[in-house]
C-alpha cells in the first residue's frame, strides 16, 4: 500500500512564562493509504497535538513531515489551507459547529473555500452525504436546536463532504451515548471501506480503538 | 467575494454591537482628525496670507483694547486730518470690507463691497480668472473699474456695468467689471487666522486718495482700524499714533513684523500645538479602544475563525478579509464626513451666506479634500494596526483542535 504519511517528530514543546512542556519526543509515524489508526494515551501526552501536526494546523515542532510525497515544511500557508480543505477532513466533537449557521451551512462550509476549478462538487454529493448520515430533517436547524447525536453527525458530514483522503477524528464520540457512538464509528469505517479513506482517530475509548487496524499508545515523555 | 459575503453576514454582523461600536470609534477618529486638519490647514493658509502684508518695515494698526471710543468726539475733520497726514508722509495699505450693497444677481446673494487701495491690492497678489487687474486711476464721475468674484461674474461678466448707490460717498456710481477673481479667493482675519471671508460674491472696489477724501466717516474710520503702514520705522508709527490720538482721541498700536510673528507664535502656534497634542492623544485613545474592541471580537469569534481555518481558510485570505472589512468601515466613515462637509458647504448656499459660499468638486474646497486625505491616511494607519493586531492574536492561539473542545 502507498505510504501517504511519513512523520518524524524530534520534539514538540509548549512554552509558557514559567515552564516548558516537551511532548512527542522522537516520535515516528508512517501511515499507508486506507489504514485505520487509533491513537490512545492519557490526557496531556500529545494526542491532539499529534492530530494538529498531521492535519497541517501546527508546524511549530522539530522534525520532518512528508504528506502525499510532499515535504510539508516547504508548503505555503495558503497551500496548507487548500490541503486542509481538499485532502484532510476533521471529525471533531459535536461542539465544533458554528452556532449562528444552520446545520446545512455548517456542513457546506468547506465548499466555500474549495474555489473554482479545483475539486468539482455536485449537489448530489451533498444529498448523498446527508442521506447516508441521516440528518436531512435537521438541515435547516441551528446547532443549539439539535441533540448531541445530531450535532456529532453534522460535524461528521462536514468532515467528509469534500471526500478527503485522510480523516482525522479527535474524540468524535467523547460525549455521545452508546447508540450515537456506534453510528459515528460505523460511518467512519464505511468511509474507509467505500473510498479507502485513511482514518486516524484519537480516542480514550479502548473498545473503539481496538476496532482500528493499528493502535498507537502515546506515553508521557521522560 | 463569496467568502467575504459569508464573513460579513455570518460572522462580523452577527456581533453587530462590535461592528457598530467600531464604526462609531472610527467616526470619532475621522471627525476629530478632519476638523483638526482643516483648522490647521486654514490657519496655515491665513499665516501664509499675512506674510504678504507682514513684511519687514510694515506696521499693522490695531485699536488698543483699552482705548475708549466715543463716536460723538470723532468727526470728519479729524479723520480727514489723519488721512491728509497719512497721504503726506506714508505709504499705506488700506482695506475695508463688509459693506453690503444692493446688486441683483442670479444667485440672489448679498453682495459685499471690499474697498482696497493700490498698495493693498499689490501686496495681496490676487489671482484672476479673467480680465485685467484692478485700476486705481479714475474719477468718481467715471465708470469705476472693479473686480468681481466668480459667483457674481455669472450675472456681471467682464465688460458689464453695475449701477449702485454707493454708501461710502453717498452717490450713485457706475462700476465697470474689468476682471473676475479666481474662485474661492479669500481674506483671512489677521486676529483669527483660521477664519476666512470668501470673495465669490464680492466686488473689489479700488480706493484712491480722491475716493478716501470724499468717503464718509464710517469708511474712513474702518479703514484706519486695520491699516498697514508700509516701509516705515518705530519713530514713524509713533508720530502717526500721536496724530491719531490728537485728531480722534483713540490709542492705536502699530505692530511690527516681529511683534506680529511673536503674537502668532504666542497665540496661534501654541494653540495649534495644543490642538495637535489633544488630537493625537484622542486618536491614540480611540485607536487603543478600537484595537481592544477588535480583540474582544476575536475572542468572541475565535471558535468561528478556528472552524473556518480548519476547513480551508488561510491566514492570507483572513488578512485580506479583515482589510476589506476595515476598508468598508473606513469608507462608510469617510462618506459620513464627506456628506457632512458637503452639506455644511451647501448650507451656506441655502442660507445665502455670501461670505462663506464656495465652489469645489462636489461642494468641497481644496482644504476639505486635503483634510479628507489626512483622514484616509489615518484610516490606513488605524486599519493596519487593528488588522495586524487581530491576526497576531489569532495566530498566537494556534488553530488547534483544543480550541474547539
Amino acid at each position: 500500500m502507498t505510504k501517504i504519511i511519513d512523520l518524524s517528530i524530534k520534539e514538540k514543546t509548549y512554552k509558557s512564562k514559567n515552564s516548558q512542556l516537551s511532548i512527542l519526543n522522537n516520535f515516528n509515524l508512517e501511515v499507508a493509504a486506507g489504514e485505520k489508526i487509533a491513537i490512545v494515551g492519557e490526557s496531556g501526552v500529545g494526542k491532539s497535538s499529534l492530530l494538529n501536526i498531521i492535519g497541517l494546523i501546527d508546524r511549530n515542532y522539530v522534525g520532518a513531515y512528508t504528506l502525499f510525497g510532499s515535504i510539508t515544511n516547504s508548503l505555503h500557508t495558503s497551500e496548507l489551507a487548500q490541503w486542509r480543505n481538499q485532502k484532510i477532513g476533521f471529525v471533531l466533537q459535536e461542539s465544533a459547529l458554528i452556532n449562528s449557521l444552520t446545520i446545512e451551512d455548517n456542513i457546506k462550509l468547506p465548499l466555500l473555500y474549495a474555489g473554482s476549478g479545483k475539486k468539482e462538487f455536485k449537489a448530489e454529493d451533498f444529498e448523498s452525504v446527508v442521506d447516508a448520515i441521516g440528518i436531512k430533517p435537521i438541515l435547516k436547524k441551528k446547532p443549539l436546536e439539535c441533540s448531541g447525536g445530531e450535532k456529532a453527525r453534522a460535524v461528521f458530514a462536514r468532515g467528509v463532504i469534500m471526500k478527503p483522503q485522510i480523516i482525522l477524528a479527535d474524540e468524535p464520540t467523547a460525549s455521545l451515548d452508546v447508540e450515537n457512538k456506534e453510528r459515528i464509528v460505523t460511518l467512519l469505517f464505511k468511509m474507509n471501506k467505500k473510498f479507502s479513506t485513511t482514518i486516524i482517530t484519537v480516542t480514550h475509548d479502548l473498545e473503539i480503538a481496538n476496532r482500528h487496524d493499528r493502535v498507537i499508545h502515546l506515553e508521557r515523555s521522560k | 467575494m463569496k467568502v467575504f459575503k459569508y464573513f460579513i453576514s455570518k460572522i462580523f454582523l452577527r456581533k453587530a454591537v462590535l461592528g457598530i461600536s467600531m464604526i462609531l470609534l472610527l467616526c470619532m477618529a475621522n471627525y476629530i482628525t478632519f476638523t483638526s486638519s482643516r483648522s490647521i490647514l486654514s490657519t496655515y493658509q491665513g499665516y501664509q496670507e499675512t506674510k504678504y502684508i507682514n513684511q519687514e518695515g510694515n506696521y499693522i494698526a490695531n485699536l488698543d483694547p483699552d482705548s475708549h471710543m466715543d463716536m460723538g468726539l470723532i468727526n470728519e475733520n479729524g479723520t480727514q486730518a489723519v488721512y491728509s497726514y497719512l497721504n503726506s508722509y506714508y505709504n499705506y495699505a488700506f482695506y475695508v470690507d463688509g459693506f453690503i450693497v444692493s446688486v441683483p444677481n442670479v444667485d440672489d446673494m448679498e453682495v459685499h463691497l471690499s474697498y482696497m487701495n493700490e498698495e493693498y491690492y499689490k501686496l495681496k497678489q490676487f489671482e484672476l480668472l479673467q480680465g485685467v487687474d484692478l485700476g486705481f486711476d479714475y474719477q468718481l464721475d467715471d465708470e469705476i473699474p472693479v473686480l468681481v468674484g466668480k459667483g457674481l461674474s455669472k450675472t456681471y461678466p467682464v465688460g458689464s456695468t453695475i449701477r449702485i448707490e454707493e454708501s461710502a460717498i453717498g452717490l450713485p456710481i457706475t462700476l465697470k467689471v474689468k476682471g473676475v477673481l479666481k474662485q474661492n479667493a479669500y481674506h483671512s482675519n489677521y486676529y483669527a487666522l483660521n477664519s476666512k471671508t470668501y470673495y465669490n460674491f464680492s466686488i473689489f472696489f479700488p480706493v484712491n486718495k480722491d475716493f478716501i477724501n470724499h468717503a464718509n466717516i464710517d469708511l474712513q474710520l474702518n479703514g484706519l482700524m486695520d491699516i498697514t503702514i508700509l516701509q516705515t520705522s518705530e519713530e514713524g508709527v509713533a508720530d502717526l499714533s500721536e496724530v491719531l490720538k490728537d485728531n480722534l482721541g483713540l490709542d492705536f498700536n502699530f505692530f511690527s513684523q516681529k511683534e506680529n510673528y511673536d503674537y502668532f507664535n504666542e497665540y496661534y502656534l501654541h494653540s495649534l500645538k495644543i490642538m495637535a497634542i489633544i488630537t493625537f492623544v484622542l486618536l491614540a485613545v480611540i485607536t487603543c479602544i478600537s484595537v481592544w474592541n477588535a480583540l474582544v471580537s476575536v475572542r468572541l469569534m475565535l471558535k468561528d475563525f478556528t472552524i473556518n481555518l480548519l476547513v480551508g481558510l488561510s491566514y492570507s485570505k483572513l488578512r485580506k478579509i479583515f482589510y476589506i472589512y476595515f476598508g468598508i468601515l473606513s469608507f462608510i466613515n469617510l462618506a459620513v464626513v464627506f456628506i457632512f462637509t458637503a452639506f455644511n458647504r451647501y448650507g451656506c448656499w441655502i442660507r445665502k451666506d455670501a461670505t462663506f459660499v464656495t465652489y469645489g468638486l462636489f461642494g468641497l474646497i481644496g482644504m476639505d479634500w486635503l483634510a479628507l486625505l489626512v483622514v484616509v491616511l489615518l484610516n490606513i494607519i488605524i486599519g493596519i494596526m487593528i488588522v495586524e493586531t487581530m491576526l497576531r492574536k489569532i495566530k498566537r492561539i494556534p488553530i488547534s483542535l483544543g480550541v474547539l473542545q
